[in-house]
C-alpha cells in the first residue's frame, strides 16, 4: 500500500482527452440530420375525471393511502391520521403558512391540536433529531402525474429534500387541478429543460423493497407510509 | 501498486473459471430453485406491464433510436454533459480503467478526511471493486440497497443487476442475519428482516461522511443526474451526506430530457414490471445557498473500462444501448439454470456475455458468448432491441479468428481459437460445399454406420446416441425417382 | 439486422405448381423419413417437388461456431442450387431461419441474395400461408404437444403456423405445456461445448413434456427432437416427437406413426 498521493487531476484530464479522441476517431463528418425519425407511442386522451381516478388507482396499487378532500377539511383529515397512528408530532415546510390563507388556516389549526416543527434548521447539527424525533413530515406537491401515480416534489429552502424522506409517515398535499397525463407531457407543458431547481424528486408510493425472495415490504429505508391529500374542488 | 492488479483481474480469473462454476452451481438444488421461482415471477411481472403489444413495440424502437442517437453522438454529449454539471457546480472526473476510478473516488474520500462511506446500487462500482478498494484504506463502505447489503453481509457479489440478492432464500437471509447482526433472532418474516436492515442503515445514513451512487440516465442538455429506485437509500446516499460521489458508464448519457420519460417506462416495467419506480430522484446540483440539506460537494466519475473498444465497431457499439434492466437475464434459460455467480462477471446473462468481453477481454471470457443456445428470448424482450444473439455470433467470430488478423477489434481476440476446431471446419466447408464430396461422404457414412460410437462426449451422459439412418434423404429419392423412371 | 419473425410482413405468393425441397443435413443423414413425408404431403396437394441432389447443408454449424467464411463458402454452394424463380420449402425452422435472414447478412455481397431469401419458406408456413392447406383429420382421438425450436419461432413464427396445422385436426386436443415456449437446450455445438448446461434444459423440457400427458409431441425441427427424444430415450420414457410433416401426413392418411411406417417409437428417435 502506497501513501502517495495521486493528483487526479492529472488522471482525469489523460483519461478526458484518451475517451473522447477515441470516440471522436469513430463518429468523425457523422451527419446527424440523417438520423431515423422517432416516433412516440401515442397515449388516448382521457378526461380529468378518468386522470385523476388513474391516479388515485396507480397510487393505491403501490400502497399509498389517498384522501380527497378539501381546503376546509384538510387539517381535520391530518389530525385523524395523526391520531390513529398515535403521532403527535408534525414536521413541515418552513413559510408554508405562508404560501396562501388557506395554508395558513391548515397550520394553525393542527398547531392547536399536535407540536408542529419547522423545518428551519439546517440538516448539518441537526441529523438525530431528523431521523430521531420527526415521526412524520408534511409537504406540498408541486405537480402530481396520473399514468404512474406519481407525485412531483420540487423541493427548496423552505422544503428541503429530507422533509419526504427520512420521517416514517409522509403526508402530501396535492392539488387536482395539477394533474398531467404522464411524464413526457408533463416535462414539455412545463419546460423543465429550462428550469431544473437542485433535486426533483417524483415519488410514486411509500419507500419498498422485494428483494428478500421477492416479497414486497414497505418502509425499507424511507417513509413506511405516503398518505395523499388530494385537494378536488 | 501490485494490490490494484489483483483487484482488476478478480473477475477475469472468476469468469476463467466459468465451467468449474457451472458444474458448481448446477449441483445446488436450493439454488436452482431460488432463480426459477424468481425468474417466474419477473417473467410474469413483465409482461403484466404493458397494456398491448403495440405499445411495447412502438416504445421499444423509439427508445432504440433515442439510445442510438445518443450513441452517435456520444463525445459530444459527454462534452456537454460535462460543460452543464460543471455550470451546475458537480465536478466532473473521467477515468479510463477501473484502476484509475478507484483513485479518483479514493482521493476525494481522503480529502475530506472520511471515514464511512454510505453505498446506493451502483453495478459500475462493483466493476471497479471499489468496495474492496476502500477497505484497503481504511475506509468503511457499505451497501445500503438491502440487496446489496445482504450480499455484502454474506462476503458475496451480486447474482443480478437489479436484484442482488435473488440467488437467496428467506430461510437463508434470516441465517445471514443470526449468525451477523448482534442480537438478531432468527425469523424468516421478511418485514422483520426489512426492518431489522432499516434499523441499522438508517443510523449509517445519520452518521457517514460519503454516498456513492450511480446514475441511470445523465441529461446533457440539463446537467441532471437521474437515479431509479424503490427503497429510498439512493435518496439518502444523495441528501444526507455532506459528500456525493456519483460513477457511471459513458454510455449513460442522453441528449434531452425529453429523452428520459420513454427510456424510463419501459426500465422499470422490463424490469420488474412496475409502471414506475416508487422514487425517481433528479440531481442537478450540490447544495445551494440558503438551502438546509444536501450535498455540499457533487462530483460525477465517468468510466470507460473498455466500453469505447466496443463504440469503435458498428454491430458491438449496439451493446452500449443497454438501460441495465435486467429482462434479459429473466428470460434466459442459460441464466436460469446457473444463476448469476456462475458468470464469474459482474454482469451476468446475455448482457454480461456481451459486455464482459469489452471489460476483462475475450481471454478471460471466452467461454462466456459459446454459452448460449441464440435461442432469442434474450433479444425478443430487449427495450432497446440490441441484437443479443447476434452479437454472440460476432463474438464467437472474434473469439475463433487467428489472433494476429487485422483489424483487431477485440483485446484477446483469438484467444476461443483451436487449429484442431479450425482445420475441421475447413474440411467440413470444402464436403458440404461439393456436392461430389459431399455425396461421398454421405455414401461412406452410411455404410460405415455400426461404426459410430455408443457415446459421443457430452451428448450421452443424458441422451442416447442418434443412429444414422441406412439411406439418405438424397439416396432415397434417387430411387424412387428412378423407379418412377425420372431422373 | 436482426431476425424477427416476418409472417405478417411477407407478400405470400399464390400457390405454385412447382417447388424446391431443403432437406436439411440432419434429415439427410438421420431423419431421412420425414423429408419424403414432407415430398408426400406437398404432392398430394398436386405440387411438384424438386429436389436438388447437390444440396447439403444450411452452413448453420460453422455460422454459429463463428467460422463464418467456411459457412459463406457453404451458403453460397446451396443457393446455386436453386436458381429457378420458384418457393424453397424448408423442413427445419432454424435452418429455414439461417437461409431467409443470416444469408441476408453472410451473403451481402451477392446482389441476387435477396430474392433468394425472399423464395425461402418455412415447411409450415409454406403449408398455412401459400397452400392454405386445411387438414382432413382421419386420424383417431389423440393428445399431442408441440415444441416449436427457439429459431423457428423468433425467426418465422412457426408456433403460429405449426398451432394453426394442429389446431385444424378435429380429433386431435393440443395441449400447451408448462414452459413451452423454454428452448430445450440443443443449440447445435452448445449442447457439446456446455454439456452440462444443455443437460438441465433438456431435463426440464423432457420433464414438461412428460407431464403433459400427451401421446406424442410435434414439432418441425429434427435439432430439438434429437435432443429432447434422446433425453427421453435415456431415461426410458415412451414420449417421443414426431416430424410435423409426418405427423399431418400420418393423420391425413388415418395412420399412425407406428402402423404406416413400421417403424418402433425407438427407432423414430
Amino acid at each position: 500500500m502506497t501513501n502517495k498521493t495521486t493528483d487526479i487531476n492529472v488522471i482525469s484530464r489523460r483519461a478526458r482527452g484518451n475517451i473522447l479522441a477515441k470516440l471522436k476517431a469513430e463518429v468523425g463528418g457523422a451527419d446527424y440530420g440523417k438520423l431515423p425519425q422517432e416516433t412516440a407511442y401515442v397515449y388516448p386522451e382521457c378526461s380529468q375525471t378518468d386522470n385523476i381516478a388513474q391516479f388515485i388507482s396507480e397510487l393505491e396499487k403501490n400502497h399509498a393511502q389517498v384522501i380527497p378532500t378539501t381546503k376546509e377539511q384538510m387539517a381535520e383529515v391530518i389530525l385523524e391520521q395523526l391520531a390513529s397512528l398515535n403521532i403527535t408530532q408534525l414536521l413541515y415546510g418552513e413559510k408554508l403558512d405562508e404560501q396562501s390563507d388557506y395554508h395558513r388556516e391548515v397550520i394553525e389549526a393542527l398547531k392547536s391540536k399536535v407540536t408542529l416543527q419547522p423545518y428551519d434548521f439546517s440538516i448539518d447539527n441537526n441529523k438525530n433529531r431528523l431521523f430521531n424525533e420527526c415521526p412524520a413530515a408534511l409537504s406540498n406537491s408541486r405537480c402530481s402525474i396520473a399514468a404512474t401515480g406519481t407525485i412531483v416534489l420540487w423541493p427548496d429552502e423552505n422544503e428541503p429534500r429530507s422533509l419526504s424522506l427520512v420521517p416514517p409517515v409522509h403526508f402530501v398535499m396535492v392539488d387536482a387541478h395539477k394533474l398531467h397525463a404522464d411524464f413526457a407531457r408533463l416535462i414539455e407543458a412545463e419546460q423543465w429543460q429550462d428550469k431544473l431547481p437542485t433535486n426533483v424528486v417524483l415519488i410514486s408510493g411509500p419507500s419498498k423493497t422485494a428483494d428478500i425472495q421477492q416479497t414486497l415490504a414497505y418502509g425499507a429505508h424511507g417513509p413506511k407510509a405516503l398518505i395523499v391529500l388530494l385537494l378536488n374542488s | 501498486m501490485k494490490h490494484v492488479h489483483e483487484e482488476e483481474s478478480k473477475y477475469a480469473a472468476s469468469a476463467k473459471d466459468f465451467r468449474k462454476n457451472v458444474t458448481r452451481d448446477l449441483a445446488n438444488e436450493e439454488l436452482r430453485a431460488n432463480f426459477r421461482g424468481a425468474m417466474d415471477y419477473l417473467m410474469d411481472k413483465r409482461k403484466s406491464a404493458f397494456s398491448s403489444a403495440d405499445e411495447l413495440e412502438v416504445l421499444r424502437e423509439q427508445c432504440k433510436l433515442i439510445k442510438q442517437r445518443c450513441l452517435a453522438k456520444l463525445p459530444h454529449l459527454l462534452e456537454q454533459l460535462e460543460d452543464k454539471l460543471e455550470h451546475n457546480g458537480i465536478k466532473v472526473h473521467w477515468a479510463e480503467t477501473v484502476t484509475e476510478a478507484n483513485e479518483i473516488i479514493a482521493q476525494l474520500i481522503a480529502e475530506k478526511k472520511a471515514k464511512t462511506v454510505v453505498k446506493g446500487k451502483s453495478m459500475v462500482s462493483e466493476e471497479t471493486a471499489l468496495n474492496d478498494y476502500l477497505e484497503a484504506r481504511d475506509v468503511e463502505c457499505l451497501e445500503s440497497d438491502m440487496g446489496e447489503y445482504i450480499v455484502q453481509l454474506a462476503k458475496q457479489h451480486p447474482s443480478h443487476i437489479i436484484m442482488p440478492a435473488i440467488h437467496q432464500n428467506k430461510q437463508q437471509v434470516a441465517q445471514l442475519f443470526a449468525d451477523n447482526i448482534d442480537g438478531f433472532e432468527y425469523s424468516t418474516d421478511v418485514d422483520t428482516l426489512i426492518q431489522q436492515g432499516r434499523t441499522i442503515l438508517r443510523d449509517k445514513f445519520c452518521q457517514a461522511d460519503v454516498g456513492i451512487s450511480g446514475v441511470n440516465f445523465a441529461v446533457a442538455e440539463t446537467g441532471t443526474l437521474c437515479l431509479v429506485e424503490n427503497e429510498g437509500n439512493g435518496r439518502m446516499c444523495t441528501t444526507i451526506p455532506d459528500l456525493h460521489i456519483a460513477i457511471t458508464g459513458i454510455e449513460k448519457v442522453v441528449e434531452h430530457l425529453a429523452d428520459v420519460p420513454p427510456l424510463l417506462s419501459l426500465l422499470t416495467r422490463s424490469a420488474t414490471g412496475q409502471a414506475i419506480s416508487t422514487y425517481f430522484n433528479m440531481i442537478s446540483s450540490p447544495r445551494k445557498q440558503g438551502e438546509k440539506d444536501g450535498p455540499k460537494e457533487v462530483h460525477l466519475v465517468l468510466l470507460d473500462n473498455g466500453r469505447s473498444q466496443a463504440f469503435a465497431d458498428e454491430e458491438l457499439r449496439q451493446t452500449l444501448q443497454c438501460i441495465r434492466c435486467g429482462a434479459c437475464m429473466n428470460h434466459c434459460p442459460v441464466y436460469t439454470r446457473i444463476g448469476g455467480h456462475a458468470y464469474g462477471t459482474v454482469y451476468p446473462g446475455p448482457i454480461g456475455k456481451i459486455i464482459s468481453p469489452h471489460m476483462l477481454g475475450l481471454d478471460a471470457t471466452t467461454n462466456l458468448p459459446t454459452a448460449s443456445t441464440l435461442c432469442g428470448a434474450c433479444g425478443e424482450v430487449c427495450p432497446v432491441k440490441i441484437p443479443i444473439p447476434k452479437i454472440l455470433l460476432r463474438l464467437r467470430e472474434e473469439s475463433v479468428k487467428p489472433n494476429r488478423e487485422q483489424p483487431q477489434v477485440m483485446q484477446g481476440q483469438g484467444a476461443g481459437r483451436s487449429a484442431v476446431e479450425a482445420i475441421i471446419w475447413k474440411i467440413w466447408a470444402q464436403v458440404h460445399k461439393s456436392p461430389t464430396l459431399y455425396a461421398l461422404s454421405m455414401w461412406c457414412l452410411t455404410r460405415c454406420r455400426f461404426l459410430m460410437p455408443k457415446k459421443l462426449a457430452g451428448w450421452t451422459s443424458v441422451r442416447t446416441a442418434p443412429k444414422l439412418a441406412a439411406t439418405t434423404l438424397h439416396q432415397q429419392i434417387k430411387a424412387k425417382q428412378a423407379k418412377q423412371g425420372r431422373g | 439486422m436482426q431476425p424477427v419473425n416476418t409472417q405478417h410482413l411477407r407478400n405470400y405468393p399464390k400457390k405454385p405448381t412447382q417447388v424446391y425441397l431443403f432437406g436439411t443435413c440432419i434429415v439427410d443423414s438421420f431423419f431421412p423419413d420425414s423429408g419424403m413425408d414432407a415430398i408426400e404431403l406437398l404432392e398430394r396437394e398436386g405440387i411438384e417437388v424438386i429436389y436438388p441432389q447437390g444440396q447439403s447443408c444450411c452452413g448453420q454449424p460453422a455460422y454459429n461456431s463463428g467460422y463464418k467464411e467456411e459457412a459463406k463458402a457453404v451458403a453460397m454452394a446451396q443457393v446455386k442450387q436453386f436458381p429457378l424463380d420458384i418457393p424453397v420449402v424448408v423442413i427445419s425452422g432454424s435452418c429455414g431461419g439461417m437461409m431467409r435472414h443470416h444469408y441476408l447478412d453472410l451473403l451481402s455481397d451477392d446482389p441476387a441474395i435477396n430474392n433468394f431469401c425472399q423464395r425461402v419458406f418455412e415447411f409450415t408456413e409454406f403449408l398455412v400461408h401459400v397452400l392454405r392447406l386445411k387438414p382432413i383429420d382421419q386420424g383417431e382421438k389423440e393428445r399431442v404437444a408441440l415444441h416449436t425450436s427457439c429459431a423457428a419461432r423468433r425467426e418465422m413464427g412457426v408456433h403460429i403456423t405449426g398451432n394453426k396445422l394442429i389446431s385444424q385436426l378435429a380429433n386431435v386436443d393440443l395441449v400447451l405445456h408448462d414452459y413451452e415456449s423454454e428452448c430445450c437446450g440443443f443449440g447445435g455445438t452448445f449442447a457439446v461445448k456446455h454439456a452440462d448446461i444443455s443437460a438441465a434444459m433438456v431435463a426440464d423440457k423432457s420433464k414438461h413434456l412428460v407431464a403433459s400427458d400427451v401421446v406424442r409431441y410435434v414439432s418441425a425441427d429434427h435439432g430439438c427432437m434429437m435432443n429432447i427424444n434422446g433425453a427421453l430415450d435415456y431415461q426410458k420414457e415412451s414420449l417421443r416427437g414426431e416430424h410435423i410433416a409426418s405427423y399431418l401426413l400420418n393423420r391425413i392418411k388415418g395412420q399412425s406413426k407406428a402402423q404406416s411406417k413400421g417403424q418402433s417409437a425407438k427407432e423414430a428417435l
